[in-house]
């Protein structure tokens, strides 16, 4: 359930890093095909960084000694993470529901209050939501585990970007 | 980019790195030097660092290089205009006035003019939409040669009925009926805006609708934020910025054009949203001939509440 959580928010999060990366590169009036291939590119990227600590997760469990203390841990650090990430994600989600309201004021005005300041403060609820997972179960694993799932969150924009400096993507 | 990018009174990057001949249009070589001690002078660091790192030739700004950043850079801005629906706003306005246009008797086709269009999102985005009516001729100008470059070959791909011509827009063989712009007013200081507004008052010339920042305490602040977030290019994420801080007032605006242009009936919209005092991003100049201004009152109907008019 848990693990099940993280993965919903981590593929929904790097499909819109998908869709901020494409953005304002393409100055097409219709294209909408284009940013729905920027959206399934960024959660088909997103499940490259889920495939990664998922299977160190699985390697560290497998060399543990007790695998089901460790789990427990884990799951710990996930239930906190979930506590920081969850109220972000619903104020989204809440927004993108305002937003579907065909009024350029009402649009304008979830940008203005939170698609902008939210986008804005994201890297800081991305290492709080870590910070706050981790500070509960101190320990070299945990951290080193929690490190490297935020810098795949906080990298995935520079990774598109930079393959997109290369012509892999378009 | 820093916060410290609001304390600068300007001018923008944008208007120093190019120079066109007023009258004959032609691009005129910058010298690199002259735009770094003009900034220098004003101590706006961050505009040196972003000038140091275009290419020259002979100490001559590369013209090929600015123009690659200009094209970056409106295609950022236009990512903010979607967000914001600014076609779409533009398109709620201009509607009632060309209804009120069409109740009046004037000619076909209305010729609608944007000043200043860069890579012409709004007249793209008006072309695309389809929604102001077969009667009506969309036009994009600019003195930029590679900006309506790639105006033309964008709205080519999408088979948009519409142009796009390096001229000025008030010497143009077809007049228009109609001129608007977004975000050029406050490129324009003291006599020059004066002089802007005094070149619509021309026969054929039934309105105009101009939008640009509107000037609010919050403006700078909240600029620079969406600027840090949503660009890249450094350029258009230092103009942006710079532009919210140079942003006329809306009375001011108003003053000047009522004293320009005083043969339109001139008023400043969108200046709150709904009846709240909350300030909006943009505002929009809005002037129209006596005859027509009834009729477009009408046609706003109650929309006109909503968008904190003054007048």
């Amino acid at each position: 359930m848990i693990a099940g959580l993280l993965w919903l928010l981590a593929t929904v999060d790097s499909a819109f890093i998908g869709y901020r990366e494409a953005a304002g590169r393409n100055a097409l009036i219709r294209k909408s095909a284009y940013f729905h291939r920027a959206l399934i590119r960024g959660a088909l990227f997103g499940q490259i960084a889920v495939l990664i600590v998922g299977v160190i997760t699985a390697v560290v469990l497998i060399s543990s000694r007790d695998a089901g203390a460790l789990f427990s841990k884990f799951e710990l650090v996930g239930v906190r993470m979930l506590t920081v990430y969850i109220p972000y994600a619903l104020i989204l989600l809440i927004t993108f529901c305002i937003r579907a309201v065909p009024s350029v004021d009402i649009r304008s005005i979830t940008s203005v209050l939170i698609f902008g300041p939210f986008t804005f403060i994201r890297p800081v609820i991305v290492l709080a939501g870590a910070v706050w997972g981790v500070v509960a179960v101190p320990g070299a694993i945990t951290i080193a585990l929690t490190v490297l799932i935020v810098s795949l969150m906080l990298g995935l924009e520079y990774a598109l970007s930079w393959l997109r400096s290369r012509g892999v993507i378009s | 980019m820093s916060l410290s990018t609001i304390t600068h009174r300007g001018p923008e990057i944008s208007d120093a790195i190019v120079s066109f001949d007023p009258i004959t249009l032609q691009r005129k070589p910058v010298k690199k030097a002259d735009v770094l001690v003009q900034f220098k002078e004003l101590r706006n660091h961050e505009a040196v660092r972003i000038v140091e790192r275009i290419p020259e030739r002979d100490g001559v700004l590369d013209p090929a290089a600015v123009d690659k950043i200009l094209i970056t850079s409106h295609c950022e801005m236009q990512r903010m205009s979607e967000e914001f629906q600014h076609g779409k706003r533009v398109a709620e306005l201009l509607k009632p006035i060309l209804d009120a246009l069409r109740d009046g008797g004037v000619q076909n086709p209305i010729r609608i003019v944007d000043i200043g269009c860069g890579t012409g999102f709004v007249i793209r985005w008006l072309a695309a939409s389809g929604s102001l009516g077969d009667d009506v001729e969309l036009m994009g100008v600019d003195f930029n040669v590679a900006l309506l470059n790639e105006a033309n070959r964008l709205a080519a791909i999408e088979n948009l009925r519409c142009k796009f011509q390096v001229a000025n827009a008030f010497r143009l063989d077809e007049p228009a009926t109609v001129f608007i712009s977004t975000g050029i007013l406050h490129h324009f200081r003291n006599e020059s805006l004066s002089y802007l507004l005094q070149q619509h008052c021309r026969p054929e010339t039934c309105a105009f609708i101009h939008f640009d920042f509107h000037s609010s305490p919050m403006a700078p602040l909240g600029s620079w934020l969406f600027h840090v977030v949503r660009m890249r290019e450094p350029l258009a994420r230092h103009d942006g910025v710079l532009s919210a801080v140079r942003a006329h007032k809306s009375r001011y605006l108003l003053e000047v054009t009522r004293s320009a242009a005083p043969e339109f009936v001139s008023a400043i919209y969108g200046t709150r949203l709904w009846r709240m005092p909350i300030p909006r991003v943009f505002h929009s100049l809005v002037g129209i001939r006596p005859k027509f201004h009834d009729a477009f009152i009408r046609n706003m109907g109650p929309r006109i509440a909503s968008l904190g008019k003054i007048e």
